[in-house]
């Protein structure tokens, strides 16, 4: 049984081996494809192969807690009946900053908008101060650093 | 006299049933704007809608709520359709 694993693995190693092998070579082709093309000088930089075959695909970054709140008050910022200067996490939209539950909603949707996913109509009433806000968004999320 | 704890203005029920469905309508409203293609006319319905709802927002006559209830669902239901029809 063991010698079986051995040969599978030896024959695994192999096999990525020559398949490296093949990668290694074809990059050299597509290497010197470019040095060939280079020399040229009519064609513009920006329309060489290499940099249109190099294309990143990426996630968005982990939330954390402190991105959460960066964002939240930036929207928040952002929103045209609110002075910034007397934004705080703790600050009550209705009590604290005169808004009325109209605006409430607006806020809400801005931060559905921000965040990309809906928040449900009894969650959305309740939730009355940005450091609620954040507070909800981590838990949706499972953020807790 | 005990000093009652309520705020000076309390709704009754049927008063607080009928903001709740406002501000659904509210919601829902600004939900379907979202879809519409173009930028422009979203923010121009957007502003609308806001307007509107801000405008009416100290009416306090429960049969003139409940008329411009149905005249938003109207509205809401009319701009589905057309979404509907512009196949988005």
């Amino acid at each position: 049984m063991a010698s079986r694993v051995l040969v599978h693995c030896v024959r695994s190693v192999r096999l990525l081996q020559h398949s490296g092998g093949v990668l290694k070579s074809a990059s050299r082709r597509s290497l010197s494809l470019v040095s060939f093309r280079q020399p040229s000088t009519w064609i513009s930089p920006v329309s060489s192969p290499a940099l249109q075959l190099c294309r990143q695909y990426c996630d968005s970054r982990p939330l954390t807690l402190q991105s959460i709140e960066e964002r939240v008050m930036n929207v928040l910022n952002l929103y045209d009946k609110i002075k910034p200067e007397t934004l705080e996490s703790s600050s009550h939209f209705m009590k604290d900053l005169g808004l009325d539950s109209l605006d409430q909603v607006e806020i809400i949707m801005a931060m559905e908008d921000e965040f990309g996913f809906e928040i449900p109509d009894t969650e959305a009433e309740k939730l009355m101060t940005p450091a609620e806000v954040v507070q909800y968004i981590a838990r949706k999320k499972d953020v807790n650093q | 006299m005990s000093v009652s704890r309520l705020p000076p203005v309390t709704l009754n029920l049927k008063q607080f049933l009928q903001r709740q469905k406002v501000l659904g309508l509210y919601r829902n409203l600004l939900r379907t704007i979202r879809q519409v293609p173009d930028e422009a006319d979203q923010k121009y319905l957007k502003d609308w809608a806001r307007e509107e709802f801000k405008r009416n927002k100290e009416a306090t006559n429960q049969d003139a709520v409940r008329m411009m209830i149905t005249q938003a669902n109207n509205h809401l239901e009319e701009l589905k359709r057309s979404l509907a029809l512009a196949g988005r």
